[in-house]
Parts: structure tokens; C-alpha cells; sequence
């Protein structure tokens, strides 16, 4: 482990470290209220560490998922603008671990490279806002009748499209 | 090498992020699972959106495969079907001797620029490159391809031969032209002598200022420019000592090669003829040549030496194969009794020999298991006290021996040969009447 943290470059240091903080921040950006007991914030710590230490690994989903299923338990009721900084840490999350992803421990992060995420951070973090404009605007609409069963069979197409996209991308290679 | 497209963890991780978020949204009636959920839908769509259909094929070239010690090339990778690939990683295994830019051979890039890696041979000999792992990726990190795995390529590294440079004569000129000075007088440019006129004489040569002076003609005269014979015996039979490359210690071997390429770079440039005879290891042997393409075929056969005993039969009868006249650089560490005898009977023979002495001085052989190390260092010292004993025999028979310094190394020696080959010599019974 001390020899993996040796050759390791600053840069991909950070990487790790927004890793293992932006997950643990989103949990804890939940309204005061809502604040997470501590036992959760523990296997949040320690999912992120795994996250951390093995950014392909699928701790990381399962990290992402546990902060996700919190904000679902604790802001069922409305829609917190704490929200869209929890969204933008895990966003940054997860892209870091896909910088992480593209070579060994000793392979630095390039300018190029950083610099391409970063816009392409910046694109699809302006989803999270605009998100939660529309859903602050729609909140005291009347709901319309069976809206939510079309948005479950809307979920499941997309999450089916989705599945084949990939099952179908392994099948072709 | 054929690899296949597949996605990445990233973006099972996006997809599945995307999944649950929609989901927990419309489940638990959660508009806030929505907000968090929607960058990671918009990587997953664009991950999606860039699924690869071509079929890349990767390959790794140098720019030269002929270097020198401490000179450097560039390995580059030709990418062919790389319509979808964003990103290029290359991994590269490390080998002996063979310093990498960047040190870890670990390098990536965009396409538009395809990584390098540069490649800088430490030391002599033929060198293969450590195997690579090449990765390409889709714009959106959405499909990887490989790793694939290149096959190392060969370099064939030939020592350096800079730092030798000397001014002094080769002692005994036989040749036909070049550029050192015979002892016989013939069509040189160098003034030698001013004698009268005889039959015969060009006319071009008369010194008509002393013509009139003595009032009788009178000619000047200068020595033949001739090219001559070197040979250079390497020593293989063992390398002792530790190699560290070119910037680390040097091994006798490291010397003798190093040693021995620089002088023949140094006589063919002057125009002389340059043979080698490799002894030990593999063996070699290269006749007598001059010119570029000779220097060539001599490094390239240095470079390919390997340290190894000789065959039982023929290790006390080596046969150096010198022709008479030829200078002698003998590069040694003067362990092996075969090399030792063979120089001895060159030097009893009359031929100017020379020894450059390539043991380095804190050179000790490896203890094998189970050896006392006090014993095997005791055995050591006594072998060195042998092989002193060895060399100062060979300076009584009139053989200069020699450490190895670089450049200047050969200069007073080969001075004292010059003049020793001047001075009048009383032949034997044989060789007078071979006359």
C-alpha cells in the first residue's frame, strides 16, 4: 500500500481524495434534519474508501447507491436545493474515478484529458440544477392522474434500453 | 493482436446510478433522487451514444533500431480503425540496461496525438524491449479496448566509441597508402631527409636552393604515408565485476567492448586496416578492413558478444591468425590462461602487443552457495596475485600492459613502439636469412 501511494502522481492523490470525501459530503449535505445516523455515515466512509482504493471496483456503485437511497428516505417530501450540491459531489465522484480508470497507478492524469472532463463536467452538471428549477416550478401542480405509473414504465424502458445497449455491446465485440 | 470492445465499469456505474435514481424518483415519489440521477442519465446517454463498431489494430515502432550507448529513440504506436477511439494508454515493461521516458513506461494521451515513449539504451548488446499493454477508450469512457499485448522489439545497441582519440603513430606501417609514417622513405609529404641526386629521382623534388649552394644537385626526401594492420582480441572468456550501464560501474567486458570499439573507430578514421578476433563466449572473428561500412560489421559484432568459456579442445590452442606487421591490442582482464599464452607467444614472435588491462579494480567473483566467503575471498586474492605475477612477465617480454582511462590511454605506449620499431635490432639466425 506504501508503495502504491509512492508512485502514485499528485494528481491522481487528489483524485482519490475527492473520491473518498464527495460521497461521505453528499450524505452529510441532507438537511440538518435529516442528517444521517452515524452508523450510516460509517459504511458511507468505508464504501469510499473502497471507492478510493479501487475506483473500477463496484463499491463504487454501491456507494453512489447508498447516498442516493439516503436523499430518497430523508427529502421524500420536497425537493431541497442541497440537493444539487449532493448531485455535483457525486458527480465529481464518480468522474474522478473514471480519470482514475484509464491507466496503472503510475500513469499521470493529462492537462488534455483533465481539461476535456472538465467540460464535459460542467455540461452535465447543469442537468442537476435545471432539474431542480423544474421540479421547485412543478411542485404545487396538481399531479396528474397515473403520472407516476408512467414515469415507472418510462424508468423501466429506459433502464431496459440501457441493459441492452450494453449486453449488446459485449455481444458484438 | 486482437482485442475486443467492451464497456467500461464507468459506465455500468453511470447506467446504474441513472437506474436506481429514476427509479427511487418515481418509487418513492422523490423528485430530489431526479436531480441527483440527471448528470449521471446524461453520461450514460453519451457513453451509450458513442458505442464503437470499428476494429482497431495497434502496433509498436522504433525509429531506429541501430543505436549507440546513450543515444535515444522514440517507440511509436500506429493505430489503424480508430474512428471511436478518444484516449490511448501504453504500458511498457521494464529491461535491463534500457532507461524509459517516462521512467515508469506508463504513458497516455488523446488520439489526435498519439503517446511516445522514448527509449534510451544504457548498454551495449542486443536489447530487447519489455512487452506493452496498449488500451484504447471511447470518447465518454464508455467501451475500452484491451489491454492488448505487443511483443517487445529488439534494439541492437552498439557501444560508444567518443571518448578515444589519440595522436600518436601506429608503429608498424605495412601497408600500401594512408596516413601514417613509414620508416622506408617513398611519396610522402613530410620532409625526411636532403641527399644528392640520383638516377631515378623526380624532378620535382630537387632543393634548388641547396642545388646551387653546394653547387651540385641535391633532392629532399620524406617518408611514405602508409596505412597499417591493427588487430583487436577481445577477451570473453568471463566479465567480472558489475555492470550498471553507462552511467554505472563498468564490468570488464563493459571495458573491453567499450575499450576495443573505440580504438577501431580511431584506426579506420586514421585509415588503417582494423581486424578483430573475439575469444571466448560465441567467438568472432572479422578480418582485416578499412572504411565505414567495415567500422560497421566490426561494432555490430562487438556489440553481439557474449562472456562464456571456450570448448575444451581448442582453449589451449587459439589461434589468433596475425599477420606480420599488424599491431596487437589485446582487451583483457588476463584471468584466463588461454588468452595469457596466446599474447605471450604474439610478443615472442616480435609483434607490437599491447595489453589494455580492462579488470576493474574492485571487481570480486560471486560467492556460490554453500562457499565460505572468507575462502572464496582468499581464492580471489590469490588469483589476482597470479595474475599480477602473469602481467609482469608479460612487460618483461616487452609488452606494454595497460588500464583502460578513455581517450589519451594508448598514446605513450604507442609512442615507445613507434620508437622501439625505428631502432636497428639484431635478427635471429632464421629470420635474417628469411630476409
Amino acid at each position: 500500500m506504501r508503495e502504491l501511494l509512492r508512485r502514485e502522481t499528485r494528481g491522481r492523490l487528489l483524485l482519490r481524495g475527492v473520491i473518498l470525501v464527495a460521497p461521505v459530503l453528499a450524505l452529510l449535505a441532507a438537511r440538518p434534519a435529516d442528517l444521517p445516523h452515524g452508523w450510516f455515515v460509517v459504511g458511507t466512509v468505508v464504501l469510499s474508501i473502497g471507492f478510493a482504493a479501487l475506483p473500477e471496483s463496484a463499491l463504487g456503485t454501491l456507494c453512489l447507491a447508498v447516498v442516493v437511497l439516503w436523499w430518497v428516505l430523508a427529502a421524500s417530501d420536497g425537493v431541497p436545493p442541497t440537493a444539487i450540491p449532493a448531485a455535483l459531489l457525486l458527480l465529481a465522484a464518480h468522474l474522478s474515478a473514471v480519470l482514475l480508470s484509464y491507466g496503472p497507478a503510475t500513469l499521470p492524469v493529462g492537462a488534455a484529458l483533465l481539461g476535456r472532463w472538465m467540460g464535459r463536467a460542467a455540461g452535465v452538471g447543469v442537468a442537476a440544477p435545471l432539474v431542480w428549477l423544474v421540479a421547485v416550478v412543478v411542485d404545487d401542480q396538481p399531479e396528474p392522474p397515473g403520472i407516476w405509473i408512467s414515469g415507472l414504465a418510462c424508468a423501466v424502458i429506459v433502464c431496459i434500453v440501457a441493459a441492452t445497449a450494453v449486453s449488446t455491446g459485449e455481444e458484438r465485440a | 493482436m486482437t482485442s475486443r470492445w467492451r464497456p467500461t465499469p464507468a459506465l455500468a456505474r453511470a447506467v446504474l446510478v441513472s437506474g436506481i435514481c429514476v427509479v427511487a424518483a418515481v418509487v418513492g415519489a422523490s423528485p430530489a433522487a431526479m436531480v441527483i440521477g440527471a448528470p449521471f442519465i446524461l453520461l450514460s446517454c453519451f457513453g451509450l451514444l458513442h458505442r464503437p463498431d470499428s476494429q482497431p489494430a495497434v502496433d509498436a515502432e522504433l525509429d531506429q533500431r541501430w543505436l549507440h550507448e546513450g543515444q535515444g529513440t522514440t517507440s511509436r504506436l500506429l493505430l489503424r480503425d480508430g474512428a471511436d477511439v478518444e484516449h490511448v494508454t501504453r504500458a511498457m515493461a521494464r529491461t535491463p540496461y534500457v532507461a524509459l521516458h517516462p521512467p515508469a513506461g506508463v504513458t497516455g494521451g488523446l488520439v489526435d496525438e498519439l503517446p511516445t515513449i522514448e527509449i534510451g539504451p544504457r548498454r551495449w548488446g542486443r536489447r530487447v524491449l519489455g512487452e506493452e499493454l496498449v488500451c484504447l477508450t471511447t470518447p465518454w469512457a464508455g467501451y475500452r479496448w484491451g489491454p492488448a499485448l505487443l511483443h517487445g522489439d529488439s534494439v541492437r545497441v552498439l557501444p560508444q566509441t567518443r571518448r578515444f582519440e589519440t595522436r600518436s603513430e601506429t608503429p608498424r606501417p605495412v601497408g600500401l597508402v594512408g596516413a601514417n609514417r613509414s620508416p622506408r622513405l617513398g611519396a610522402g609529404v613530410e620532409f625526411a631527409d636532403i641527399r644528392p641526386f640520383r638516377p631515378g629521382d623526380r624532378l620535382r623534388r630537387i632543393s634548388w636552393r641547396v642545388s646551387v649552394r653546394s653547387r651540385e644537385l641535391h633532392v629532399t626526401t620524406s617518408p611514405a604515408e602508409e596505412d597499417s594492420g591493427v588487430l583487436l582480441v577481445v577477451d570473453t572468456l568471463a566479465d567480472h565485476g558489475h555492470s550498471g550501464g553507462l552511467d554505472g560501474d563498468a564490468s570488464s567486458l563493459d571495458q573491453s567492448v567499450r575499450a576495443a570499439a573505440a580504438v577501431a573507430e580511431h584506426h579506420i578514421r586514421a585509415g588503417d586496416r582494423v581486424g578483430l578476433r573475439i575469444v571466448g563466449g560465441d567467438g568472432g572473428l572479422l578480418g582485416y578492413g578499412a572504411g565505414t561500412r567495415h567500422l560497421r560489421a566490426l561494432l555490430d559484432l562487438l556489440s553481439g558478444v557474449r562472456a562464456g568459456e571456450l570448448p575444451e579442445g581448442i582453449a589451449h590452442r587459439i589461434q589468433l591468425r596475425v599477420s606480420g606487421g599488424s599491431v596487437v591490442f589485446v582487451f583483457s582482464p588476463m584471468l584466463g590462461t588461454a588468452i595469457v599464452t596466446a599474447t605471450a607467444s604474439l610478443v615472442q614472435r616480435g609483434l607490437p602487443v599491447v595489453v589494455v588491462d580492462t579488470l576493474p579494480p574492485g571487481a570480486s567473483p560471486p560467492v556460490p552457495d554453500g562457499v565460505d566467503p572468507r575462502v572464496a575471498g582468499l581464492a580471489w586474492r590469490m588469483r589476482r596475485l597470479e595474475r599480477d605475477q602473469v602481467l609482469g612477465a608479460l612487460g618483461t617480454l616487452g609488452c606494454p600492459v595497460i588500464a583502460w582511462r578513455g581517450a589519451g590511454t594508448l598514446d605513450d605506449v604507442l609512442r615507445r613502439l613507434a620508437r622501439r620499431a625505428s631502432v636497428p635490432r639484431a635478427l635471429k639466425g632464421w629470420e635474417a636469412g628469411a630476409r
